[in-house]
């Protein structure tokens, strides 16, 4: 909301700067987050000095321009030719000089030297409407005697700049939406430093002239209207407002239309109270009716919009049908025209409820449903009545042809709250002490109607719809108090917490450091994405797609099951830039719909799992002299996740490893503990298709974790020190030649059934297929580590175990020992 | 004896090879089986007895000699460094990658870090959340227009499920289920339907804190936060609160920091004002502690919340808030030092 800085000093006498202002504003609560200097006459009159015609004689070549000279001051004399009738010599004039910038609307007129018809003109002798200080257009302005040439013409008209003072109002204050609002908080704030008051417009003059047009008002719904007041004006003569109305409306960014719809506006930024003028005439049945109107009912509003009614719009009626959605939007038909002769001015106050719900079924938001769904001042609207149909019988003329008629019920009395100076102390840290307390309260025009050594009962203007308890009463203190002039205390004040353990975000730092370490980059990825990437898919099903209600864009409409589709988009990304070589990882959580209804826990249908995405491609490393060209592969992605899992005190050998299904792979392998259908991670080769469909190049290589199981699994982690060994491991290998779809996987697991005790590892060192050895077959050269913990091995033992391998592999798996 | 071993002495200290295979050579020369210096041991059986204790050291040092020269000898090759060759240690070293943090992870990590030491714990909570905690019990009414403020996503309506605008409904969670004290801070991700521009986007991260006890006061609230400010932007930095509304505190406030860019002393950052705009904050308020069940006449509490994203963008003058969510490795590298 916009306030105009001279505008506001009619209401309080200050010597702020806007500037000043401001803070001041800022520091009560009132945000301001803009201040920008307006002219009132658009150029500030910037060029145009006072001069005197010294000679005037007609253009030698022209029937209607005239030659003239004129003196300007500073002994300066400009030849000017000018085409007005009324120019003549001895006369004071204003004259804009070479350089002036004139302005007709958005048009824009230069002074230039110029040769008229053959004679040099040097300026131009302007009229009222050519330098926007009026008018009229049919001759040049004359000023009086008295005027001194050479003065510049904006200290002539004493412009003054004024300043449009951008608010950004929080729903609390509407009690701030008003010139008036702003100079009364600004006086509660100066007045602790200085006596200082604000003013209101008296509205003493305000008498009935007549009773010549009295329309009757029927409130049918007075819990949506707990006020309506109005009164009619007869015999006004509609055209447009004078200047100075013009220009404060213009400040705050309001355009004007004609005298009697801005000077509504104009007490509606004034007081904060929403006016609406109905031309009389257009009431049929001479009758103000407020009431709701049948579901469907159509109505067409000032924006000649058809609109549907709802069964609770509250509409402004007359006799037959409705003229104006009550609070939010006038009516086509019964608003104010040039031809309105007499009017009905409506001031009232509607529940904030009816009308916030009225203004977002219709999409409406105005300077009315704005004030009123905060919560307008009932006790305000006879004043602000009486204000506009003062200043219409000023400006428009006509008659007062009424008794105000008012329509208020349930009177709402100033609100009782008592509050202790206990409470205020404890929760502000700070004891103000009691007289400084009901000075500032007193600076609020909140009144003091009993009080003790422990507190006060007070009473609370009904326009201060936020101060309703306790708290809102030391809210109000304090602000005015100033929340900078509460001192910090020296010593802290704390209360012992216990964490959770493990700390699950220490757990995330760890492996992302280490992560980090290893060469990937942390990526986040939007959690927003198009719902239609799951279509079709049976692992990530499009049934269990989180689908927003209200998305942004079809783009970002559903919620991601996966980390994957995130990773993808930023590997092509980055390999569209330049930058193929990539090693990501993703903490985030992805969200699923559990296709069932929980009508007590509607947020219980969904569910949000945290994952941990890793994603390798392109080169391992840079290649240089010391460093080969090396791919990343499926194997360097294992490790890199099998680590995380050491690290967290998994033992690797413990996982059921099984082929994943996963439909992101073509190849993958799912980790997940003995005994438990928990898959805590899967690893693989992402799949062409997928590839193709993000345009990528280079074989990606994905892992995912589910974070949130891992973390759950990990609770058991202990570390128990086990004595170091006291003999040595012997080092046995053996090169198998087997089928090709023998696993690596079935020999270590058949050596670990055959030899529990000693055997402590199994590695496989070589990898051969081709030349040499059976097209269907391939060589595993595969190292075994034994040990014994109490005694040195012998080479007899040793040779009994590998025997012993050798002759199951032989059987189990058809191997054969190369020699 | 000991001056033939003496002589070998000299002798293996100054062998030199030049190829892998003269260092083979010279193992096989000295230390093999039948090496020189293994026939010294042969030789041994004949010492006199009181000779033998000098002797047998002085052919064990032998031996230790000749190993270590000829190790010595057999790395310069395998390192494929020549001893004092003039190897240029200009060329680079071998590749390999270094990675970065997400700056919305450093800043995050850095805050959660400044409020562990005055004794915050971190709690986190759902994203998709209910009506309840993300609006009602932080005592937004309903059709109240402080809603509008927040441009909230919806999965449904009726009852409404929603993507949470603010962090501040873990305040309610952890209320529900543990009476105070409570000295907490809740990061995480939220969701506002806006649309993406530089200036704003529709996910982005904050920062929630809750204390809760008896007599904790706005004076308290004030040290807490003059302390994070200084932590976090440096021991000059001030701080000013001007009121503000939020429904879920009583008084609310927004708190400024003197700008760290010119010191306050005004520049394009802070907009020639001298303070940055950093976090929303104030007294619980009554309503809301009662709708978690915690009495309010017994206690009062502090409570503040801040967009990670802005913080992190005035530390490293980022000016385009879509950088975050690129993963651009261009961007995500100029943190590897962070």
């Amino acid at each position: 909301m916009k306030i105009s800085y001279n505008w506001l000093k009619e209401y309080i006498d200050i010597d702020l700067s806007p500037e000043e202002l401001a803070e001041v504003l800022t520091d009560t609560g009132l945000e301001v987050s803009s201040i920008e200097e307006v002219e009132s006459i658009k150029g500030g009159l910037e060029g145009m000095v006072i001069g005197q015609v010294l000679t005037c004689e007609p253009h030698p070549d022209s029937d209607h321009l005239s030659k003239t000279t004129v003196d300007i001051g500073g002994g300066c004399v400009l030849p000017v030719i000018c085409g007005a009738p009324n120019v003549a010599a001895g006369q004071k004039v204003v004259v804009a000089t070479v350089g002036a910038t004139l302005y007709d609307g958005d048009k824009e007129f230069k002074i230039k030297k110029a040769k008229i018809r053959g004679e040099v003109s040097e300026g131009m002798i302007c009229s009222e409407k050519e330098i926007g200080v009026g008018t009229d257009t049919s001759g040049i302005i004359v000023l009086p005697e008295n005027a001194v040439s050479g003065t510049k013409a904006k200290d002539f008209y004493n412009l003054e700049s004024d300043y449009a003072i951008e608010i950004d109002l929080t729903p609390n204050r509407i009690d701030g939406a008003s010139h008036i609002g702003v100079a009364r908080d600004v006086a509660a704030f100066l007045k602790q430093t200085k006596d200082i008051a604000y003013k209101r417009p008296s509205v003493e003059g305000f008498e009935p002239d007549n009773q010549q047009l009295t329309i009757p008002v029927e409130v049918l719904n007075p819990e949506a209207c707990p006020r309506y007041s109005g009164v009619t004006i007869s015999n006004i003569e509609i055209a447009d407002s004078p200047g100075w109305l013009q220009n404060r409306l213009k400040v705050i960014g309001l355009t004007p239309i004609n005298n009697v719809v801005d000077i509504t506006n104009y007490v509606l930024f004034e007081t904060g109270q929403p006016l609406h003028a109905f031309d009389a005439d257009e009431i049929k049945g001479g009758k103000v009716i407020v009431r709701t109107m049948p579901k469907g009912t159509r109505f067409v509003t000032l924006d000649e919009v058809v609109r549907e009614l709802d069964e609770k719009d509250l509409m402004i009626c007359n006799a037959e049908e409705g003229m104006c959605i009550g609070g939010v939007f006038g009516g086509v038909r019964s608003g104010v025209k040039n031809t309105t002769k007499n009017i009905f001015l409506e001031s009232a106050c509607f529940d904030p409820v009816f009308i916030r719900r009225t203004a977002h079924r219709h999409g409406l938001n105005t300077d009315a449903s704005f004030r009123f769904e905060r919560g307008t001042d009932p006790n305000g609207v006879i004043y602000a009545l009486k204000r506009a149909a003062l200043l219409i019988k000023e400006i428009a003329g006509g008659t007062i042809s009424s008794e105000i008629v008012d329509i208020y019920p349930n009177p709402v009395n100033d609100f009782k709250v008592e509050v202790t100076y206990n409470n205020i102390t404890r929760l502000i840290g700070k004891d103000l002490g009691a007289e400084k307390i009901k000075g500032i309260l007193a600076s609020l025009e909140i009144k003091i109607e009993s009080e003790n050594e422990r507190g006060l009962s007070l009473m609370v203007p009904p326009y201060r719809v936020d101060v309703k308890r306790e708290v809102d009463i030391i809210e109000e203190v304090l602000r005015i108090y100033g929340y900078n002039n509460v001192e910090i205390p020296a010593s802290v004040k704390s209360s012992l917490q216990t964490s959770v353990k493990p700390d699950p975000n220490k757990l995330k730092n760890t492996i992302a450091e280490m992560l980090t370490s290893q060469g990937f980059n942390e990526i986040w990825s939007n959690s927003l994405t198009k719902a239609s990437v799951y279509e079709g898919m049976k692992d990530y099903s499009e049934n269990r797609t989180v689908k927003l209600y209200n998305p942004l864009s079809s783009d970002l409409n559903g919620m991601r099951q996966t980390l994957f589709f995130g990773g993808m988009e930023s590997i092509a990304y980055n390999a569209n830039r330049q930058n193929p070589h990539l090693r990501f990882y993703e903490f985030g959580n992805c969200y699923f719909s559990k296709g069932v209804k929980y009508e007590d826990n509607p947020a219980g249908n969904f569910r949000e799992e945290e994952h941990l995405g890793l994603f390798v491609t392109g080169n391992k490393e840079v290649a240089n002299w010391v460093t080969p060209e090396q791919q990343a592969s499926f194997f360097q992605l294992k490790t890199y996740s099998e680590n995380i899992l050491s690290r967290l005190g998994f033992n690797i050998e413990g996982f059921d490893t099984t082929e994943s299904e996963n439909e992101l792979f073509s190849e993958g392998l799912t980790y997940s503990l003995p005994g438990k259908n928990i898959k805590l991670l899967e690893v693989g080769i992402v799949a062409t298709k997928w590839l193709k469909k993000f345009d990528i190049e280079n074989p990606v290589f994905y892992a995912d974790f589910d974070w949130g199981q891992v973390l759950f699994e990990q609770k058991n982690n202990k570390i128990a020190f086990a004595e170091l060994p006291k003999y040595p491991a012997v080092r046995r290998d053996l090169a198998l030649l087997v089928d090709k779809n023998i696993q690596f996987k079935s020999i270590k697991d058949i050596a670990c059934k055959v030899e529990k005790q000693l055997l402590r590892e199994v590695s496989l060192f070589d990898v051969y297929e081709g030349k040499g050895i059976p097209e269907e077959k391939k060589s595993y050269a595969v190292s075994f580590i034994l040990r014994d913990d109490n005694k040195t091995l012998k080479d007899k033992q040793i040779d009994k175990v590998m025997q012993k391998f050798i002759s199951r592999f032989e059987k189990e798996l058809g191997a054969q020992v190369r020699k | 004896m000991l001056e033939k071993i003496k002589a070998l002495q000299q002798e293996i200290a100054t062998v030199k090879a030049s190829t892998l295979e003269d260092v083979d050579a010279l193992r096989i020369k000295y230390i093999s089986k039948k090496g020189k210096v293994s026939q010294l041991f042969a030789e041994f059986k004949s010492v006199p007895p009181e000779l033998k204790k000098e002797v047998g050291k002085a052919i064990n040092d032998l031996k230790l000699l000749a190993q270590e020269r000829i190790n010595q000898l057999r790395e310069t090759f395998e390192s494929g460094l020549e001893e004092g060759a003039g190897t240029d240690l200009t060329r680079p070293g071998e590749s390999m990658k270094l990675g970065a943090r997400h700056p919305l992870a450093i800043v995050r990590n850095e805050i959660i870090d400044i409020f562990g030491r005055i004794g915050f714990t971190v709690a986190e909570g759902p994203e998709i959340e209910d009506d309840w905690h993300n609006f009602s019990a932080l005592n937004f009414p309903p059709e109240h227009p402080a809603r509008d403020m927040q441009d909230t996503f919806f999965i449904q309506k009726d009852p409404d499920v929603l993507l949470r605008t603010h962090t501040s409904g873990v305040q309610i969670r952890v209320m529900e289920r543990t009476q105070p004290p409570i000295r907490a801070i809740f990061p995480g991700r939220v969701f506002r339907n806006e649309a993406i521009s530089a200036r704003s986007h529709c996910i982005f991260h904050q920062i929630e804190g809750l204390y809760v006890d008896e007599n904790v006061s706005f004076a308290d609230l004030k040290q807490t936060l003059l302390y994070f400010a200084k932590e976090l932007f440096g021991e000059d930095t001030k701080i000013r609160l001007r009121p503000s509304y939020f429904p879920f505190t009583e008084p609310s406030a927004e708190m400024d920091v003197s700008c760290s860019i010119c010191g306050g002393k005004g520049c394009n950052v802070c907009k020639y004002t001298g303070w940055l705009e950093i976090l929303g904050c104030g007294m619980v308020d009554p309503n809301v502690l009662e709708n978690c069940h915690i009495d309010s006449r017994k206690y009062t509490g502090f409570a503040f919340g801040m967009g990670i994203e802005r913080i992190t963008m005035l530390r490293y003058g980022i000016k385009d808030i879509r950088h975050f969510f690129e993963n651009d490795v261009r961007f995500l590298r100029q943190f590897e030092s962070a």
